[in-house]
């Protein structure tokens, strides 16, 4: 299965549930377990929150056999270049944005727009997650 | 007297009214935790009455437990009665003030709200049957549901109004127990750089902070989680939430 599927919301905190859902529709239909979903979830809201409350952001998902990719943004900068860097993996090396989603994701990335905005990038691979 | 002059050990072997004169007379905030780990079964119990009424049975024991605190700091020391006695009613009452005047944060539907409460025991289930995280399919076939039926179900338990952590400590009626228990709210300074959350993580009571690090610095998952803290995974995940939630709005 290779689809893709792109939605552009408001940066409203009442819209946030409008966007688990359909998340979780899209999740559904790669078959990915309840944490997985339950942790794509949570990375895209905590960018989402990272990105005010004014303006939309763009949401691209793109389902691939087992993995699912997606492109959050642009999103208002703002220090959030600093958050997004690779967390440092020692314990007690500090709770970040970058942590939690290094946590979430299997992998991800960021690039700044010409504007200066962020554009993230998430991968999310399938039945990672063990009893 | 402060609450270091009494050893946790000493406390366990004192008789309820003993803990409760230390608590009221001699502000010994040991005494009083001391009571509220004691009669945590009490509220289980209590809480258990109304586990079939559409809400996760832990969010109702933590109402529950919100009654017990209300019960120890109003008791009179000079009445004869146990404070099982009396903590019962306060307990009923908080949750069935509870159900009337918080509830669901949005209107949802009653099968709705019944198909969540279904949702846990069956996603642990499930993962105990599979040996992983059941996908929203299996979920759904064992609940015989649809997957669109079921992520609905998720996502208004999710939007179901609990004693959340954004109620903070502050709100001295609605404090919750469980969650500040143990918590040291104190010296706690606006951080400016929003590269790091830590400083937030102080902000939060002593069991959110635990479930967060053994999920973003040990990377356990969420079922194992919910093992080692005695809830079950869809109360670990709404916790997390709630938990980074708070901690960016204190960044804020």
């Amino acid at each position: 299965m290779s689809e893709r599927i792109s939605l552009e919301v408001p940066l409203d905190a009442t819209f946030g549930p409008v966007v688990r859902l359909i998340v979780g529709g899209i999740v559904e239909r790669a078959d990915f377990g309840f944490e997985d979903l339950d942790d794509l979830q949570l990375a895209i809201e905590r960018l989402l929150a990272e990105a005010g409350h004014e303006g939309r952001v763009r949401l691209d998902f793109q389902l691939g056999a087992g993995r699912i990719r997606t492109r959050v943004g642009p999103l208002r900068e703002s220090g959030l270049a600093d958050a997004l860097q690779v967390p440092d993996a020692s314990p007690g090396g500090g709770m970040t944005l970058g942590r939690v989603l290094a946590t979430v994701v299997d992998s991800y990335g960021f690039e700044l727009t010409s504007e200066g905005d962020v554009l993230v990038r998430l991968e999310k691979l399938a039945g990672k997650t063990a009893a | 007297m402060k609450d270091t002059d009494y050893p946790a050990r000493e406390r366990a072997r004192l008789a309820d009214r003993e803990l409760l004169r230390r608590y009221h007379e001699d502000a010994d905030v040991g005494a009083r935790e001391t009571l509220v780990r004691r009669h945590l079964s009490l509220v289980r119990t209590l809480a258990r009455r109304y586990a079939n009424c559409g809400e996760p049975l832990e969010d109702i024991e933590q109402v529950g437990a919100i009654g017990l605190l209300k019960a120890i700091d109003r008791f009179d020391l000079g009445r004869e009665v146990a404070l099982a006695t009396y903590a019962t009613p306060n307990v009923l009452g908080e949750i069935k003030r509870h159900f009337r005047d918080r509830g669901w944060a949005i209107r949802v539907p009653r099968a709705l709200q019944e198909l969540n409460a279904r949702m846990s025991q069956t996603i642990e289930r499930l993962t105990s049957q599979l040996g992983r995280s059941p996908s929203i399919a299996e979920i759904s076939a064992a609940l015989e549901t649809t997957p669109e039926e079921t992520l609905e179900a998720l996502e208004v338990g999710s939007n179901y109004t609990t004693l959340s952590l954004s109620t903070g400590p502050g709100d001295e009626g609605d404090a919750d127990p469980l969650e500040t228990i143990g918590s040291d709210d104190d010296g706690f300074e606006r951080c400016e750089d929003r590269a790091a959350l830590e400083p937030a993580l102080a902000h939060l009571a002593s069991r959110e902070r635990a479930i967060l690090r053994m999920r973003f610095e040990e990377g356990l998952p969420q079922i194992q989680i919910a093992d080692q803290v005695g809830l079950s995974q869809m109360h670990v995940s709404r916790l997390i939430r709630r938990s980074l939630g708070a901690m960016r709005e204190q960044l804020d």
